[in-house]
């Protein structure tokens, strides 16, 4: 894993969303959800920039924010600016603090000769945090993969209670699952079911 | 009381629980079964068919008889095995299938009339008058027959599903799961090892052998904490692998908390998926009875079950325990009973073996070359008739113990179609070398029943799995056991005139063998259907051989000549409760919501259900009464002024790259590569045969990047299918695609005002006709300095946009609008409103899109491009598909009163009406308020050129036919000028 990422202050102050509109979470509140079950947090992070960025036919992968794109299964950066592997040639960028800003805007920036997708609303991102026996039993009752092979460092897309999500694992104590925005309200009954049984 | 001495029961933990009513105490470590027998009762219920008295018959989940109802109230379960019921206190228990007590079951009528209940008398006997059938044959019988009721109220507990992965699955922890677990477990191996029991050590728990001259506890339970410290071995009790699935996925069920009287914060049961790289199947073997006269009462049981009973739970299955056990087998596994028995001080009347030169292993009387012929007891067995050469005598037992061979478990390794596969040295059937891939049965599930044949067996199944998948492993010290001696004759039941039962649960006896195989019904899969042998729960755990060896013995071939039967899953009963996986209610299945639900919800709106979308169906107002009096004021408001929809749903597809107009030519019928920067095109998508799939628009926001959009229902569809055509049919273009239905939230503006009204919150950008035109699109910025997206489209056929804005700000935009349009009126509206303003305009939506209709038949033929290819357009040209004359008309009511409904046939006025007469049907209808009447849109053979024309409405599902004049789809400015305005 690089952790040689840029700061993400390097985007642009104009790229800062000025409205005077409020917005919303994914699950329809002002203010993020949090919500502690035991020895596991659940956090919404509601202010996570995403964009996709594809590979041009013949491109190389480029750097982006000093990340080197990720290989197949797998996350790189880790505090702030991160990035996972989605598929061929196709990698899901992440920014913390960026949800407001057109943090797509930025990543082309980056990577100019890319195709870019703004995602930052396309998602909703709750991070698990727990000890790592915790986290695995959880995943065991979740989602359909080896949890302990399950690593730092790695990211995936899967199936969870019918819907697809990513699962990002940045350290042995956190698990970020990313699953639809509209699905919002699903995931965190989910995932909230889930993590109030492992407390019986 | 006929509780022995010694057994696994915990004598200082006394358990309190009532049958029927009656209260009794068992101890922690028994099960229903053993806490009744030991209580001296040996009538548990009564039988499916016949009524018939019957009692405890297996010790495991073979079990056909002792099937009770556990607990009360919502909490009731019908038909739970009494023995694998784990005692505990506070225990509550009925039995079935009985009208008036237990021991004066009024239904016992039937078994009077058993010469009318022969094998496949459902088939004879109920087939005329017809009629009968549905009012009084089946309610009747239904009402005679089945075993346990349910309590029809909602299950009060909670249920769970989970996921594990391991290098080895051990199913069965008897003597060969134990050696293969610790083998595994040893070299490293992710291991699991399930048993259905809730105690560790199957077969070895339940017999006198000694493992270096100890008890076999001793080992069971040193292996235990070993394993039990190894992190990589996962040990699960009261868990049964049901079923074996593709890709070394096994379905198991773990019973969490049926143990306790409530399951408290625990859930009831877990449903897991294992995926295992390879499976150790020692999952045991079934013992089987011998058939003979009368040999259905209580106190006739499997001869391996009464050791169990005697070992482990310390009860011998008697009323008294003064009273003798008998034994009768074929073979020298059922004199250990015998041994067990006299060791416990039972008293035992002797060894009836069917063996001529029977040995003699012990101080008791041997009844050689000699059957049982029949037995008497009302309500349990008081005496059996045993007769040698003919000669019979009765003697005075309380119990018989019958033992036939033992059956390896193959359920689990025939799943995958693995047929089982006859050994005639066993004289049974063994896994199939061919069974699921990964699989390696063990021990007595392979015909390896000794235990010390067990033992070494189940090592060298877990060296085998290992090797497979590449662990090194090594022989492990196994202890010493006890030669046994295991010597049988093939005898499969004792021939005789009166009824001998084979299945138990089912109620077949040899004679309806005999009758299936007289009325031809002879292959094993007839033999079932005619007779339900091996149909009930217990899948004919204890039948199912016995039965093929009647058959056999009836049509004079060999059992495997005769045939066998595979198993399906599950290997027992799975309730469903569990395999729904927990969430019920609303919480069933996930669902979106969009980014203005919760607005919404605060306006009051009712919503529907669309695919896992919840849409705001219509907003109900103060005084409206009825949702038509909402839908029609909200049409009525686009229509004169402006309204709102959040119409997110759509599917978004990002389309970008050097080729992303190439490929939207080939994907869409019509041309989107000419789309000129800046503007939208309506498209249409065929399927590869021709007919429609999609419409929506294309957008073109910059020279490499398209914007598509589809219906709500193939967003997930159209991208899947536009992927599979960039991965593999071209993969050459450059192309990237990802959906950003989510992303976004999209609200329709549409109406004459909605110019002004967007006007009030754009950025400084002209939204004037001249300056963005119908179809035309762009990036902009709103509510100071917000980044959105504006289309100018319009499925109300009125002058409308489409805004989009990061979807966390859908909510106060769609607030904003509101708040902004005030004066204009502006409205929110849903999704009823929006069908009727498309279908007022003549716009196609899923009911015209069908999958069997065309885009000749929408009227728009001509945008299938004949200057490129694409996706079905040559299929599109084909005979059957072209000369197709039917064509997309507006219907209206002549009596405007009368509402046509969608499904409804036409036919030419007065014309015979049948299929060679329908001229086409009726794909969508409403009340329009701008006709003021009932509408309707249809396709009708040659409708372009039938305006005018009186047509017949037939709808007999309603009893419904009336006269509908033919008009133009577009009830709303057929001219389109409202929306170029």
């Amino acid at each position: 894993m690089s952790k040689s990422s840029r700061p993400i202050s390097l985007i642009p102050k104009e790229y800062v969303s000025v409205t005077d509109l409020t917005p919303i979470t994914a699950l329809g509140a002002q203010t993020a959800r949090q919500e502690t079950f035991g020895a596991l947090a659940i956090t919404e992070n509601a202010d996570l920039g995403i964009a996709s960025l594809a590979l041009r036919k013949g491109q190389e992968a480029p750097m982006v924010f000093g990340l080197t794109l990720p290989d197949v299964g797998k996350i790189s950066g880790t505090d702030g600016t991160s990035a996972f592997w989605t598929g061929a040639g196709q990698w899901m960028i992440m920014s913390v603090g960026q949800g407001t800003s057109d943090f797509a805007k930025a990543v082309k920036d980056e990577a100019p000769a890319c195709s870019v997708t703004e995602q930052t609303d396309g998602f909703v991102a709750f991070e698990l945090t727990s000890d790592a026996e915790t986290l695995e039993r959880l995943m065991t009752k979740l989602v359909n993969l080896p949890a302990s092979a399950f690593s730092a460092g790695c990211a995936t897309r899967t199936g969870l209670e019918h819907m697809t999500v990513f699962l990002v694992r940045p350290a042995e104590t956190t698990l970020t699952v990313i699953g639809m925005r509209t699905f919002a309200d699903a995931l965190w009954h989910a995932l909230s079911t889930a993590a109030k049984r492992l407390e019986t | 009381m006929t509780r022995l001495t010694g057994g696994l029961i915990d004598r200082s933990k006394p358990l309190h629980f009532t049958f029927n009513g009656q209260g009794y105490k068992g101890y922690a470590g028994d099960t229903l079964a053993s806490a009744l027998l030991a209580n001296g009762v040996q009538l548990m219920g009564r039988s499916f068919k016949y009524h018939r008295p019957r009692g405890v018959f297996s010790a495991g989940s073979e079990e056909p008889n002792a099937l009770v109802t556990l607990r009360d109230g919502a909490r009731s379960e019908p038909n739970t095995r009494a023995t694998v019921t784990e005692l505990y206190d506070g225990l509550t228990a009925k039995s079935q299938n009985h009208i008036g007590p237990l021991d004066r079951d009024l239904l016992a009528l039937n078994d009077r009339l058993a010469p009318f209940f022969a094998a496949g008398f459902y088939y004879k006997t109920f087939m005329w008058p017809r009629a009968f059938w549905e009012k009084l044959y089946e309610p009747a019988i239904r009402k005679a027959a089945g075993l346990g009721e349910l309590s029809m109220l909602p299950d009060p507990d909670a249920y769970d599903k989970g996921f594990l992965h391991c290098d080895v699955l051990i199913v069965g922890a008897g003597a060969a799961g134990l050696s293969a677990a610790l083998t595994a477990g040893r070299a490293g191996a992710k291991v699991i090892l399930a048993d259905e029991d809730f105690q560790v050590g199957g077969r070895l728990l339940a017999e006198s052998d000694l493992l270096d001259e100890a008890p076999a506890s001793d080992w069971v339970n040193r292996t235990l904490a070993e394993l039990d410290s190894l992190p990589n071995v996962r040990i699960m009790p009261r868990t049964t692998v049901f079923g074996t699935y593709d890709h070394g996925i096994y379905g198991a069920v773990e019973k969490v908390a049926d143990h306790l009287p409530v399951p408290g914060n625990h859930v009831r049961q877990t449903l897991w998926r294992i995926t295992a790289k390879s499976c150790v199947l020692a999952a045991g073997a079934i013992e089987r009875h011998i058939p003979f006269a009368d040999n259905d009462r209580p106190g006739i049981m499997l001869s391996g079950a009464t050791r169990a009973y005697a070992n482990r739970w310390a009860a011998a299955p008697v009323k008294s325990p003064s009273d003798p056990v008998a034994i009768f087998t074929n073979g020298d596994d059922g004199h250990r009973t015998a041994l067990d028995l006299i060791a416990k001080g039972a008293p035992v009347l002797g060894v009836i073996d069917t063996r001529e030169d029977a040995p003699k292993f012990g101080d008791y009387q041997l009844f050689s070359g000699s059957t049982v012929t029949g037995s008497k007891g009302r309500l349990g067995l008081t005496s059996i008739q045993i007769t040698r050469n003919g000669q019979s005598s009765w003697h005075d037992v309380g119990a018989l113990a019958v033992g036939g061979g033992w059956n390896p478990n193959v359920h689990l390794s025939s799943h995958h179609r693995g047929r089982p596969v006859w050994d005639d040295t066993l004289l049974a059937f063994v896994p199939s070398p061919n069974g699921p891939k990964g699989m390696h049965p063990a021990g007595a599930a392979a015909g390896q029943g000794g235990t010390q044949a067990s033992l070494t067996d189940g090592m060298r199944a877990a060296l085998a799995a290992l090797t497979e998948i590449g662990v090194m492993g090594a022989e492990i010290t196994l202890p010493k056991a006890e030669n046994r001696p295991s010597a049988q004759e093939a005898y499969w039941h004792v021939p005789g005139k009166k009824r001998a039962w084979v299945d138990f649960q089912n109620d077949v006896t040899v004679k309806d063998i005999a009758l299936s195989h007289k009325e031809n019904m002879r292959s094993v899969e007839h033999l079932k259907r005619w007779t339900t042998l091996g149909m009930a729960t217990d899948q004919g755990k204890t039948s199912n051989i016995s039965a093929l060896a009647v058959m056999a013995e009836l049509s004079g071939a060999t059992i495997p000549e005769t045939g066998t039967t595979i198993f399906r899953p599950p290997y027992t009963g799975v309730s469903l409760a569990v395999l729904g996986g927990g969430d019920t209610g609303k919480h069933f299945r996930p669902t979106r919501l969009t980014p203005t639900h919760h607005w919404a919800e605060s306006q009051g709106a009712e919503f529907v259900e669309v695919g896992a979308w919840m849409r705001a169906q219509y907003f109900p107002q103060d005084g409206e009464t009825h949702w038509r009096q909402s839908v029609d004021r909200e049409v009525k408001a686009v229509r004169s002024s402006v309204g709102l929809c959040d119409v997110t749903t759509l599917g978004k597809i990002d389309v970008q790259g050097a080729d992303a107009g190439e490929f939207l030519n080939r994907v869409y019928a019509n041309m989107m590569g000419t789309l000129k920067v800046g503007m939208v095109r309506y498209g249409l998508m065929l399927r590869e045969d021709g007919h429609l799939y999609d419409d929506g628009t294309c957008a073109r926001l910059s020279e490499e990047h398209y914007v598509v959009t589809t219906t709500t229902a193939n967003a997930g569809p159209v991208y899947r299918n536009m992927e599979f055509a960039h991965q593999c049919l071209w993969p050459e273009l450059d192309v990237q695609l990802i959906s950003t239905t989510d992303a976004w939230a999209q609200i329709a503006v549409a109406g004459p005002k909605s110019r002004e009204l967007l006007s009030r919150i754009v950025d400084d950008f002209d939204i004037s006709n001249e300056a963005f035109p119908f179809m035309a699109c762009s990036e902009l910025t709103i509510c100071k300095g917000l980044r959105a997206r504006l289309f100018r489209i319009s499925f109300s056929g009125e002058l409308a946009y489409e805004i989009a804005v990061p979807a966390r700000y859908g909510h106060a935009l769609m607030e904003r609008l509101i708040e902004q349009g005030r004066d204009l009126g502006a409205t929110p509206y849903g999704t009823e409103a929006l069908a009727v303003l498309r279908i007022e305009k003549g716009h196609a939506a899923g009911a015209e899109l069908n999958g069997q209709t065309t885009a000749a038949m929408l009227g728009l033929g001509k945008m299938v491009s004949a200057k490129k290819d694409s996706i079905g357009a040559v299929m599109s040209r084909r005979e059957g598909l072209a000369k197709d004359t039917r064509r997309l008309v507006g219907l209206k009511p002549v009596n405007g009163a009368m509402q046509v409904r969608a499904g409804s046939h036409l036919f030419t006025k007065g014309t015979e009406q049948n299929l060679s007469t329908d001229q086409g049907w009726v794909t969508s209808s409403c009340y329009s308020p701008h006709v003021g009447g009932y509408i309707a849109l249809g396709y009708l053979v040659n409708g372009d050129t039938r305006q005018g024309e009186i047509i017949s409405a037939a709808n007999p599902l309603e009893r419904q036919e009336f006269d509908v004049e033919v008009v133009s789809a577009h009830f709303v400015d057929p001219e389109g000028v409202r929306l170029r305005d």
